[in-house]
Protein backbone atom coordinates (compact mmCIF):
# COMPACT_ATOMS: atom_id res chain seq x y z
CA UNK A 1 0.00 0.00 0.00
CA UNK A 2 1.11 3.55 -0.59
CA UNK A 3 -0.09 5.11 2.16
CA UNK A 4 2.19 2.56 4.05
CA UNK A 5 5.32 3.25 3.09
CA UNK A 6 4.76 6.64 2.88
CA UNK A 7 4.38 6.49 6.69
CA UNK A 8 7.30 4.18 6.78
CA UNK A 9 9.39 7.13 5.33
CA UNK A 10 8.16 9.97 7.20
CA UNK A 11 6.69 9.00 10.38
CA UNK A 12 4.26 10.89 12.40
CA UNK A 13 4.09 11.76 15.61
CA UNK A 14 0.79 10.13 17.46
CA UNK A 15 1.01 12.36 20.80
CA UNK A 16 1.22 15.56 18.76
CA UNK A 17 -1.79 14.65 16.44
CA UNK A 18 -3.67 14.00 19.14
CA UNK A 19 -2.83 17.37 20.51
CA UNK A 20 -3.67 19.35 17.70
CA UNK A 21 -7.12 17.25 17.53
CA UNK A 22 -7.58 17.95 21.02
CA UNK A 23 -6.76 21.63 20.94
CA UNK A 24 -8.81 22.10 17.92
CA UNK A 25 -11.90 20.72 19.79
CA UNK A 26 -11.59 23.01 22.50
CA UNK A 27 -11.17 25.98 20.21
CA UNK A 28 -14.53 24.28 18.04
CA UNK A 29 -16.66 23.87 21.16
CA UNK A 30 -15.89 27.35 22.56
CA UNK A 31 -16.69 28.99 19.57
CA UNK A 32 -19.63 27.19 18.93
CA UNK A 33 -21.63 28.54 21.98
CA UNK A 34 -20.35 31.88 21.35
CA UNK A 35 -21.95 31.41 17.48
CA UNK A 36 -25.49 30.08 19.53
CA UNK A 37 -25.48 33.38 21.44
CA UNK A 38 -24.96 35.22 18.40
CA UNK A 39 -27.46 33.96 16.27
CA UNK A 40 -30.00 33.70 19.20
CA UNK A 41 -29.89 37.13 20.07
CA UNK A 42 -30.13 38.43 15.78
CA UNK A 43 -33.50 36.09 15.92
CA UNK A 44 -32.12 33.54 13.17
CA UNK A 45 -34.77 30.72 12.93
CA UNK A 46 -34.39 27.12 11.34
CA UNK A 47 -31.90 27.21 8.68
CA UNK A 48 -30.69 30.48 8.68
CA UNK A 49 -29.35 29.63 12.09
CA UNK A 50 -27.30 26.67 10.89
CA UNK A 51 -26.30 28.52 8.11
CA UNK A 52 -24.86 31.23 10.55
CA UNK A 53 -23.03 28.69 12.83
CA UNK A 54 -21.24 26.57 9.55
CA UNK A 55 -20.29 30.40 8.39
CA UNK A 56 -18.90 30.81 11.96
CA UNK A 57 -16.91 27.39 11.90
CA UNK A 58 -15.51 28.34 8.57
CA UNK A 59 -14.18 32.11 10.09
CA UNK A 60 -13.14 29.83 13.30
CA UNK A 61 -10.87 27.47 10.72
CA UNK A 62 -9.48 30.40 8.79
CA UNK A 63 -8.47 31.74 12.29
CA UNK A 64 -6.59 28.48 13.14
CA UNK A 65 -5.02 28.18 9.73
CA UNK A 66 -3.97 31.65 9.93
CA UNK A 67 -2.87 32.15 13.36
CA UNK A 68 -1.87 28.56 14.76
CA UNK A 69 -1.48 26.60 11.84
CA UNK A 70 0.97 29.26 9.90
CA UNK A 71 -0.77 28.39 6.78
CA UNK A 72 0.83 25.37 6.35
CA UNK A 73 -2.22 23.34 7.65
CA UNK A 74 -0.18 20.26 6.35
CA UNK A 75 2.68 20.23 8.68
CA UNK A 76 -0.20 20.14 11.74
CA UNK A 77 -3.10 17.94 10.68
CA UNK A 78 -2.69 14.71 8.82
CA UNK A 79 -5.62 14.98 6.33
CA UNK A 80 -5.73 19.20 6.43
CA UNK A 81 -9.63 19.07 4.32
CA UNK A 82 -10.66 16.06 7.15
CA UNK A 83 -8.96 17.58 10.63
CA UNK A 84 -8.58 21.36 10.06
CA UNK A 85 -11.76 22.56 7.88
CA UNK A 86 -14.23 19.60 8.69
CA UNK A 87 -12.71 18.55 12.36
CA UNK A 88 -15.18 18.39 15.03
CA UNK A 89 -18.16 20.63 13.59
CA UNK A 90 -20.49 18.63 14.21
CA UNK A 91 -19.29 18.40 17.45
CA UNK A 92 -20.18 21.99 18.54
CA UNK A 93 -23.38 21.58 17.14
CA UNK A 94 -25.40 20.56 19.81
CA UNK A 95 -23.17 23.72 22.33
CA UNK A 96 -24.57 25.95 19.55
CA UNK A 97 -28.11 25.10 19.56
CA UNK A 98 -28.12 24.85 23.32
CA UNK A 99 -27.32 28.70 23.67
CA UNK A 100 -29.21 29.75 20.24
CA UNK A 101 -32.45 28.40 22.09
CA UNK A 102 -31.69 29.69 25.47
CA UNK A 103 -30.75 33.63 23.88
CA UNK A 104 -33.29 33.48 21.65
CA UNK A 105 -35.70 33.04 24.33
CA UNK A 106 -34.23 35.54 26.68
CA UNK A 107 -33.67 37.93 24.12
CA UNK A 108 -37.19 38.00 22.47
CA UNK A 109 -39.25 36.31 24.56
CA UNK B 1 -2.39 32.99 26.94
CA UNK B 2 -0.62 36.37 26.30
CA UNK B 3 -1.17 39.73 26.72
CA UNK B 4 -2.64 39.95 22.84
CA UNK B 5 -5.51 37.35 23.58
CA UNK B 6 -6.06 38.30 27.08
CA UNK B 7 -7.22 42.24 25.80
CA UNK B 8 -9.32 41.07 22.46
CA UNK B 9 -11.29 38.32 24.84
CA UNK B 10 -11.91 41.29 27.41
CA UNK B 11 -13.02 43.51 24.79
CA UNK B 12 -14.66 41.22 22.58
CA UNK B 13 -17.19 39.93 25.94
CA UNK B 14 -17.20 43.70 26.79
CA UNK B 15 -18.77 44.49 23.06
CA UNK B 16 -21.17 41.05 23.18
CA UNK B 17 -22.66 41.69 25.99
CA UNK B 18 -22.97 45.05 25.09
CA UNK B 19 -24.93 44.44 22.13
CA UNK B 20 -26.87 41.74 23.62
CA UNK B 21 -28.44 43.90 26.29
CA UNK B 22 -29.20 46.45 23.25
CA UNK B 23 -30.94 43.62 21.15
CA UNK B 24 -32.92 43.03 24.43
CA UNK B 25 -33.73 46.34 25.47
CA UNK B 26 -34.66 46.53 21.61
CA UNK B 27 -36.85 43.87 21.78
CA UNK B 28 -38.72 45.27 24.73
CA UNK B 29 -39.48 48.71 23.31
CA UNK B 30 -40.74 47.21 20.13
CA UNK B 31 -41.53 43.47 21.82
CA UNK B 32 -42.29 41.34 18.40
CA UNK B 33 -43.90 39.10 19.84
CA UNK B 34 -47.23 41.02 19.81
CA UNK B 35 -47.13 43.76 16.93
CA UNK B 36 -46.12 40.71 14.99
CA UNK B 37 -43.97 40.10 12.25
CA UNK B 38 -40.58 41.70 11.21
CA UNK B 39 -41.80 45.57 11.29
CA UNK B 40 -38.56 46.65 13.53
CA UNK B 41 -35.78 44.78 12.39
CA UNK B 42 -32.90 44.82 14.75
CA UNK B 43 -30.89 48.57 13.58
CA UNK B 44 -27.85 47.76 11.78
CA UNK B 45 -25.87 49.00 14.53
CA UNK B 46 -26.31 46.54 16.73
CA UNK B 47 -26.15 43.57 14.22
CA UNK B 48 -22.88 45.31 13.33
CA UNK B 49 -21.59 45.10 16.95
CA UNK B 50 -22.60 41.36 17.30
CA UNK B 51 -20.87 40.25 14.75
CA UNK B 52 -18.14 42.11 15.17
CA UNK B 53 -17.44 41.41 19.00
CA UNK B 54 -17.76 37.43 17.83
CA UNK B 55 -15.07 37.78 15.79
CA UNK B 56 -13.01 39.64 18.32
CA UNK B 57 -13.92 36.93 20.36
CA UNK B 58 -13.16 34.12 17.96
CA UNK B 59 -9.60 35.96 17.19
CA UNK B 60 -8.85 35.73 21.26
CA UNK B 61 -9.82 32.11 22.06
CA UNK B 62 -7.91 30.76 18.90
CA UNK B 63 -4.79 32.91 20.02
CA UNK B 64 -5.53 31.94 24.10
CA UNK B 65 -4.75 28.34 22.44
CA UNK B 66 -2.11 26.47 22.63
CA UNK B 67 0.40 25.85 20.26
CA UNK B 68 -0.06 23.42 17.78
CA UNK B 69 2.76 20.28 17.46
CA UNK B 70 4.01 19.15 14.36
CA UNK B 71 2.80 15.92 12.97
CA UNK B 72 6.10 14.69 10.82
CA UNK B 73 8.45 13.01 12.94
CA UNK B 74 11.84 14.71 11.61
CA UNK B 75 10.56 18.32 12.57
CA UNK B 76 8.93 17.17 15.60
CA UNK B 77 12.46 15.46 16.67
CA UNK B 78 14.32 18.78 15.29
CA UNK B 79 12.24 21.04 17.47
CA UNK B 80 12.94 18.82 20.33
CA UNK B 81 16.81 18.80 20.24
CA UNK B 82 16.35 22.55 19.72
CA UNK B 83 14.96 23.06 22.91
CA UNK B 84 16.89 20.70 24.69
CA UNK B 85 19.38 23.21 25.36
CA UNK B 86 16.82 26.15 27.05
CA UNK B 87 14.93 23.16 28.29
CA UNK B 88 15.06 24.12 31.92
CA UNK B 89 13.63 27.72 31.16
CA UNK B 90 10.75 25.82 29.11
CA UNK B 91 9.56 23.84 31.67
CA UNK B 92 9.18 25.76 34.25
CA UNK B 93 7.06 28.14 31.26
CA UNK B 94 4.78 24.87 30.14
CA UNK B 95 4.37 23.93 33.82
CA UNK B 96 2.89 27.35 34.54
CA UNK B 97 0.84 27.05 30.99
CA UNK B 98 -0.06 23.80 32.85
CA UNK B 99 0.92 22.12 29.41
CA UNK B 100 1.41 18.54 29.45
CA UNK B 101 4.82 17.17 31.35
CA UNK B 102 6.92 15.53 28.54
CA UNK B 103 9.04 18.47 27.58
CA UNK B 104 12.38 17.64 25.80
CA UNK B 105 13.85 14.71 24.01
CA UNK B 106 12.24 11.70 24.89
CA UNK B 107 14.84 9.39 24.06
CA UNK B 108 17.63 12.03 26.19
CA UNK B 109 17.37 8.53 28.40
CA UNK B 110 18.99 6.21 25.83
CA UNK B 111 21.85 8.85 24.65
CA UNK B 112 25.59 9.13 25.01
CA UNK B 113 26.66 9.54 28.60
CA UNK B 114 23.54 9.15 30.62
CA UNK B 115 22.59 5.69 30.16
CA UNK B 116 21.85 4.78 34.30
CA UNK B 117 22.59 1.55 34.70
CA UNK B 118 25.35 1.17 32.34
CA UNK B 119 29.00 1.71 32.40
CA UNK B 120 30.27 5.01 30.54
CA UNK B 121 32.45 2.74 28.17
CA UNK B 122 33.54 5.75 25.53
CA UNK B 123 34.23 7.73 28.77
CA UNK B 124 36.31 5.57 30.70
CA UNK B 125 38.27 4.79 27.20
CA UNK B 126 38.96 8.36 27.04
CA UNK B 127 40.13 8.95 30.25
CA UNK B 128 42.26 5.80 29.67
CA UNK B 129 43.28 7.06 26.45
CA UNK B 130 44.32 10.19 28.41
CA UNK B 131 46.08 8.60 30.99
CA UNK B 132 47.99 6.75 28.38
CA UNK B 133 49.18 9.78 26.68
CA UNK B 134 50.34 11.41 30.12
CA UNK B 135 52.59 8.57 30.60
CA UNK B 136 50.68 7.10 33.41
CA UNK B 137 52.23 3.27 32.34
CA UNK B 138 55.30 4.16 33.86
CA UNK B 139 56.36 1.12 35.29
CA UNK B 140 57.12 -0.08 32.03
CA UNK B 141 60.30 1.14 30.46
Amino acid sequence: MIDERELAINPIVQDSVMHNAKTLSNIRSLTASLFGVAAGTLGLESYPGFLFYFAGTLVVSLFVFALRAEARPKEFFYRPMMDLWAGDVVGGLSGFVLTWTLFYGLVRA
Amino acid sequence: MGLPSTVLLVAGAAFLSHAVYSSYEHALLFSPSISSGNKHPLPLDIVLELLVSITVLCAGIVLAAPKLKPISWRVWAREKETEEKNVNIRRRKEEDAGLGAQVGNPFAGLEDGSRRGFLDVRGARKAFAEWVREGGGGGRS
